[in-house]
């Protein structure tokens, strides 16, 4: 009987699984995790979990008889430690081997850690797991004043639900405004006034040095001479993709695994997707990696047809949400370098699309509470073809009419 | 005990339009699927958005905020993040009046 295994039981490995039953593949499908609860959902742990607005119950991705009924193998609280592609093998923490006929890696990343001094002290977090945000609860639990550092979209998010749960949140961030490398300098002001208008304090163009305390966390310092009391403090510097299980074999690695357009290595037999995938995008003809929620749905089930020989080329237009306080953030697009971005709508509102365009085409897109428009724009962002600014900042024209008829 | 109540007038709502009305406090979401109606949960099953502000593709129904899809027919999930499906509710048509089951 064949056999497929799937390293990483997450988004991407649990959706990878349940399409090849779908797909009607008979073999052995192996999931292995190396966490020790079944596949959940990590969006609500910077956010409704986070706030313990929802159990842990309500994060899991499918049922927990899903997996048995469709004979879906299990090997929670797993860490594999290294492929064998000779030998089609995988090695286990503690010795044990498990072999494979095809393999998907689905490991994700792990939080970047950068060596600022106090950064492993008791009081500091970071987020990546519910663990993590469990820990990140119960320090919660006692109030106090909160220091965020990094306004990517995870920081941003975690101080948002700090500030919805009574504390004081102080946010440190190196660029001029939070997730500027994302969204730039004019939308990136509309996010910190979101935060600054919920009482979020921000510190711009200022970087954490050193974490302070006695044993826990007392304060943090910045290369600004700020000294900022704190009883915790959660860091959220970006991701590295662990790709670490294939260290040293034929399985080329660039900035996570790299992979066509149907999530092939370069090992035949072995797939990669979700976060830790490096991929070519055949509608921009380069390769990306991207973190994004849907990206690990849709990508996982890809790699799942691909295994099965059903593949289709993967063209997805990327997508992602991030909740703040009131604001439904939305993103889709290629990430790259825009000559100009056409507002529709009202940013001291906050409810607008902001296009952000690069030789006339719309490379991607960010709308806060605008979803429904920001769905519409990706016909047009996937059809690359010049776009008029001024329709595209009307609100009354429909977005629809203006992609290409497919 | 469940009774029909008319919640607008049919032809204010147009083919692949939706309309969220109130009834009992409670919001519903009325679509015209190439002029038959369809009424179920306006509240998201995943988080609290309005599906009436989404998008109507055919018969599925898609949430705004996470893009989470569900049939209007019978309220069953066609996409995540969405796990729960929503209620649907009968609807008719009176003279112009549209009345929902509720």
């Amino acid at each position: 009987m064949s056999t497929i295994a799937i390293v990483g039981a997450s988004l991407t490995g649990s959706s990878a699984a349940a399409t090849l039953r779908e797909e009607g593949f008979d073999g052995r499908v192996l999931l292995i995790g190396s966490e020790p609860q079944p596949p959940y959902d990590r969006p609500p742990l910077s956010k409704n979990y986070l706030r313990g607005a929802v159990p842990f119950e309500k994060t899991l991705l499918r049922p927990p008889d899903f997996y048995r009924e469709r004979s879906i193998e299990m090997r929670l609280g797993t860490t594999v430690t290294r492929v064998d592609p000779d030998k089609r093998a995988l090695e286990l923490a503690g010795g044990e081997r498990l072999e494979f006929d095809q393999l998907l890696i689905a490991t994700g990343g792990r939080n970047r850690r950068f060596p600022i001094p106090g950064l492993d002290r008791p009081g500091v977090y970071d987020l990546r797991t519910v663990a993590d945000a469990d820990r990140i609860r119960e320090a919660m639990g006692g109030g106090g004043r909160a220091v965020v550092v990094g306004m990517g979209f995870i920081g941003a998010e975690v101080a948002a639900s700090l500030r919805q749960s009574g504390l004081e949140v102080v946010a440190v961030e190196p660029f001029k405004t939070p997730l500027y490398r994302a969204l730039g300098e004019e939308i990136g002001r509309v996010v910190e006034g979101l935060h600054r208008d919920h009482g979020v304090e921000m510190i711009l163009n200022d970087a954490v040095t050193a974490f302070e305390g006695a044993g826990r966390v007392e304060r943090v310092v910045t290369r600004n001479g700020r000294r900022i009391e704190c009883s915790l403090a959660v860091f959220g510097l970006g991701i590295e993709p662990a790709t670490e299980l294939v260290a040293g074999t034929a399985v080329r690695v660039d900035n996570g695994i790299v992979v066509d357009d149907q999530c092939r290595t370069s090992v035949p037999g072995i797939f990669a997707a979700g976060d830790v995938a490096n991929h070519y995008h055949p509608v921009c003809g380069r390769q990306m990696r991207v973190e994004h929620w849907q990206n690990g749905v849709k990508q996982g089930a890809a790699a799942a047809r691909s295994m099965l020989g059903r593949a289709q080329s993967y063209d997805e237009v990327h997508w992602f949400w991030s909740d703040q306080f009131d604001a439904n953030i939305q993103y889709a697009g290629f990430h790259a370098a825009w000559d100009s971005i056409v507002v529709r709508g009202s940013l001291p509102e906050r409810k607008f699309l902001a296009f952000y365009l690069a030789g006339g085409r719309v490379e991607s897109v960010v709308a806060i509470n605008q979803g429904r428009d920001l769905r519409r724009t990706l016909p047009i962002i996937k059809a690359r073809v010049a776009v008029d600014p001024q329709r595209l900042a009307d609100p009354a024209v429909d977005l629809r009419t203006l992609a290409p008829a497919s | 005990m469940a009774r029909f109540v008319t919640v607008t007038k049919a032809d204010s709502i147009q083919p692949g339009q939706m309309l969220k009305v109130e009834i009992d406090n409670f919001p519903v979401a009325v679509a015209n699927v190439g002029g038959t109606f369809y009424a179920f949960d306006d509240t998201c099953s995943h988080e609290d958005c309005s599906l009436a502000e989404g998008d109507l593709v055919k018969t599925a129904v898609v949430c705004p905020c996470h893009f989470a899809e569900f049939d209007v027919r019978n309220g069953a999930v066609l996409a995540p993040p969405a796990t729960v499906p929503i209620k649907v509710y009968p609807v008719r048509v009176q003279g112009n009046d549209l009345q929902v089951e509720f």
